[in-house]
């Protein structure tokens, strides 16, 4: 079975070799490989995962093994539960897009970079999910980050891809150097790299409260960059001007969500660490509410469910601080399905209206354009929590949970848990909101004309993933099936009850508002951005392009300067010589008599 | 006699051509120079036979042969000179300058680059 | 000092007068002249140190073809006569630096290194001609024979040169 998911691994590498190298000679070889490779890798990684499921033992195998002057570093795999619920996610979400992409992306010359680009970025994906070396981590978790970049950037002509693509890899480079340093404690600390060995010691140990603080804090700070939470949060609706697909990738089901799946990998190290819980708390709160706010009042389609990513990825780190690690991995997942359906459909809605995405030219199109008005319903409904979607069950288990924890928690600071649980709330209610908002702006009223409906390969793959939204609530019921405790059970009557309240409350307000004022609900609203980009541009890019130019500057005038120097003072040596080649015969005479006594001189001195 | 009469005045008179070759402009007016100089030489030659009481005659012999050589050397060097007279008009050394490292090419006629691969 | 010492200084005293006069003076035959009393003075110092053959070489062939070779040059180069303000540079006196040093030098040289050593010219080997003779035919015949190939290198030299301008000068149209 290891080497089922070697070849799971390096499937998708393969295939965008050979897309890179057939693609532009023909394109239909081109379609076919990347989409043929990445079913292939479908199919792989599903016999995989299929075998580790639930109660099965988890797969651990070392490939080979590289001897370094500190703990060796292996080409280790493990796949338990949670790696092959995520195996699944990713290769099920990549092998959607890569068919949906056949319809999006239809007349693009760039296609065979692109889809290249998109089976690196799920074999690397499969890496960090089932890696067990902590370096064979870091190269996939980089990996995806140089994708998403690439990616983001694949209409390059235009400056806002150029320019998104860059924020996005900066800050979540610059938040990286976490995980960097986490794996050099690590490391230190334990001796080898190996994250089973590293976990199954800080379980049968007993590591004093906080002893490990250090490399919590570092990985979550890592995973707070990757995941686009507080202070870290403002590249992701800036990686929007990316092709709608790769949104729905890389920035909803799988690199953002990577953060989640690194807490729940490690998360008896967090588990030892209450202080570096709390701190994730505080950033989830906070992050949870602001983003739903943005997403209340922002005008385009795609930055509405950018924001609802970064809001409902607070939500899964809220869940996993207060301790209620299957509830979060449940909604991670939901997350994972419903936002790439989410995506997917606004990519359709876009393409059908011509390219715009901006809700303001958007209007009236349940008609025109169906299957995706259905589906993306079933989307949003997913999304606000709506009974018996998945959605309402993952998140109204990561609400009781955060209730337990703050009625009898361990955390730090205990108001940290009251504050997650009212934000939480609010939060939800917003959810609610932005979502029916940006239901009614795009499907109701008046709008413009459809220029052409979806293409089959386009509305096929959102079919597909309407059906676990709709039935993944049934998951609910088999916890185990991801690895959760046993015995534990999800469904709360308590709060169940409350939420629907809550979202039928809520509902009915925004609904009273729209029939009142229209499709300007809630006036001209202007919410602030806290200033974050302007600290980055303060004290990271311009120190940095400070330092280009005068490293620039050094190389030029410094180090030049002492080539060019060597070339003009051989010139200018050469020039001086040149004088006493006068051409006057005297003068080489007088030269010669002179330097010939002188060498007698010498040599009578010297004898 | 001193060993040292007829040395110092061949030392002498190879100085004085030494000077005659370093100052003076006109070309045969140098040659005349190094016919001191190579008399001086001669002079040594002699001398120290003489005090050699050499068997084998080797200074004077050296002498004639300078003398020969001295012959050869200033036939050819006049007929170099008379070339130079011929395609500059003059003979004056110091103005002969086009051997100079120069930027701007000076204008060689062939004749001077054929005395100059003779010389 | 002998009779033979009193010559020598004094064919010196008129050598060294009269080259001094070759490199000075400002009339261009004049400096030709000149070089004949100076080689005909070091014949005269030949004879004195016992060189007969070397001393009426010297006549022949120096006085009588070098000067007469120097003549003709001058000459043929159209030599002005009467006095010429220009025969030497104008700044002599690196030229003058230069020869005194020289001849400081080997001055010094030779009397500090030769000072206690007399010339025995009564008893010395006289250059005769058949003595000079025997000498250059047996034991230096060998250099003999490569100055004469030497001889010939100069005389077809000199032949060529002067054929060299004359060919040119024909193809170019007498410059």
């Amino acid at each position: 079975m290891s080497w089922v998911l070697l070849a799971a691994l390096v499937v998708p590498f393969v295939t965008a070799a050979v897309t890179l190298f057939t693609g532009h000679r023909s394109d239909v070889a081109a379609k076919g490989i990347s989409v043929g490779g990445s079913a292939l890798g479908l199919l792989l990684a599903w016999v995989v995962a299929l075998a580790h499921l639930g109660d099965a033992p988890p797969l651990a195998h070392v490939f080979t093994s590289t001897r370094t002057v500190g703990p060796p570093i292996e080409l280790a795999v493990y796949v338990g539960p949670l790696g092959a619920a995520m195996l699944i996610l990713a290769t099920t979400v990549a092998f959607l897009v890569q068919v949906y992409s056949l319809g999006y992306l239809a007349d693009d010359p760039r296609y065979p970079s692109y889809a290249a680009l998109v089976s690196i970025f799920t074999g690397a994906m499969s890496v960090v999910v089932s890696a067990d070396d902590l370096w064979l981590l870091l190269v996939g978790w980089e990996l995806m980050g140089a994708c998403s970049y690439f990616l983001i950037a694949h209409h390059w002509e235009l400056e806002d891809a150029r320019a998104g693509a860059v924020k996005a890899f900066l800050i979540t480079r610059t938040a990286d150097l976490g995980l960097l340093f986490a794996i050099f404690v690590l490391g230190d600390r334990f001796g080898t790299y190996r994250l089973s060995t590293i976990l199954r010691v800080i379980t049968e140990v007993a590591v004093p409260r906080d002893g490990l603080w250090l490399p919590a804090l570092l990985l979550a700070v890592a995973v707070i960059g990757k995941s686009a939470q507080v202070p870290f949060h403002t590249w992701l609706p800036d990686a929007m001007p990316g092709p709608t697909p790769i949104s729905a990738l890389i920035h909803a089901a799988t690199m953002v969500a990577a953060g989640v799946f690194l807490v729940a990998r490690t998360y008896p190290l967090f588990l030892s660490s209450p202080s570096t819980l709390t701190f994730l708390a505080l950033v989830a709160a906070v992050t949870m509410f602001l983003a739903a706010v943005y997403a209340m009042v922002t005008h385009d389609l795609k930055r509405v469910l950018a924001w609802s990513t970064v809001s409902q990825l607070a939500y899964m780190f809220g869940g996993l601080a207060a301790g209620a690690w299957s509830a979060a991995v449940l909604h991670l997942l939901a997350h994972g399905a419903f936002k790439a359906l989410l995506f997917l459909a606004a990519g359709s809605v876009v393409h059908a209206i011509g390219g715009a995405t901006s809700m303001d030219v958007m209007g009236g199109l349940r008609d025109k354009v169906p299957d995706t008005f259905v589906t993306m319903t079933i989307g949003f409904a997913a999304l606000a929590g709506v009974v018996p979607l998945v959605g309402f069950f993952s998140k109204d288990a990561i609400m009781h949970a955060a209730w337990e924890e703050a009625l009898h928690g361990r955390l730090v600071w205990p108001w940290v848990a009251w504050l997650l649980v009212v934000s939480m709330v609010a939060t939800a209610a917003l959810t609610v909101a932005y979502s029916l908002r940006a239901w009614l702006l795009v499907f109701f009223g008046e709008g413009p004309e459809v220029v052409h409906d979806s293409p089959a390969t386009m509305r096929v793959p959102l079919v597909v993933l309407a059906v676990p939204t709709a039935l993944g609530g049934l998951a609910v019921t088999v916890p185990g099936i991801i690895g959760g405790a046993p015995g534990e059970h999800l469904v709360h009557w308590s709060t169940s009850v409350l939420m629907t309240l809550l979202v039928v409350a809520t509902a009915a307000l925004v609904l009273v508002l729209y029939r009142r004022r229209g499709r300007a609900m809630w006036g001209p609203v202007v919410v602030p951005h806290p200033p974050i980009d302007w600290v980055w541009d303060r004290f990271l890019v311009r120190p940095v392009r400070w330092l280009a130019v005068l490293v620039r500057a050094g190389d030029r005038d410094v180090i030049d300067a002492y080539a060019d120097g060597a070339a003009a003072s051989a010139r200018g040596i050469g020039g001086l010589l040149r004088r006493t080649q006068t051409g006057s015969v005297q003068g080489y005479l007088m030269v010669v008599v002179v330097g010939a006594t002188a060498i007698a001189v010498a040599a009578g001195l010297l004898a | 006699m001193p060993l040292w009469w007829p040395l110092l005045v061949a030392s002498l008179l190879f100085a004085i051509g030494v000077y005659g070759v370093l100052s003076r402009r006109n070309a045969v007016l140098v040659l005349m120079g190094v016919e001191l100089m190579l008399n001086a030489v001669n002079i040594n030659f002699v001398a120290f036979d003489a005090q050699l009481h050499d068997v084998l005659h080797a200074g004077q012999t050296f002498a004639l042969f300078t003398i020969v050589i001295a012959a050869a050397e200033v036939g050819l060097a006049l007929a170099i000179v008379l070339l130079v007279f011929r395609t500059h008009g003059h003979i004056e050394v110091d103005e002969l300058r086009e051997l100079a490292d120069r930027d701007d090419p000076a204008e060689l006629s062939a004749p001077q680059a054929a005395s100059e691969g003779v010389a | 000092m002998s009779w033979v010492e009193a010559i020598f200084v004094l064919l010196s005293l008129v050598a060294l007068g009269s080259a001094l006069l070759v490199v000075t003076t400002p009339h261009l035959v004049h400096a030709a002249l000149w070089l004949v009393v100076t080689l005909g003075s070091v014949a005269g110092i030949f004879l004195v140190l016992a060189a007969e053959f070397v001393a009426w070489v010297q006549v022949l062939i120096y006085v009588g073809a070098v000067v007469v070779l120097l003549l003709f040059a001058l000459m043929l180069t159209r030599a002005p006569t009467g006095r010429q303000a220009d025969l030497t540079v104008r700044r002599a006196l690196p030229a003058a630096l230069v020869a005194g040093l020289v001849g400081v030098l080997l001055a010094v040289t030779v009397v500090a290194g030769f000072r206690d050593v007399r010339l025995d010219l009564d008893h010395t080997m006289v250059g005769s001609a058949g003595a000079t003779g025997t000498a250059v035919f047996t034991v230096w015949v060998l250099p003999f024979e490569v100055l004469s190939v030497l001889l010939l290198a100069a005389l077809v030299g000199a032949i060529a040169l002067s054929r060299l301008r004359a060919d040119s000068s024909a193809a170019r149209g007498d410059r």
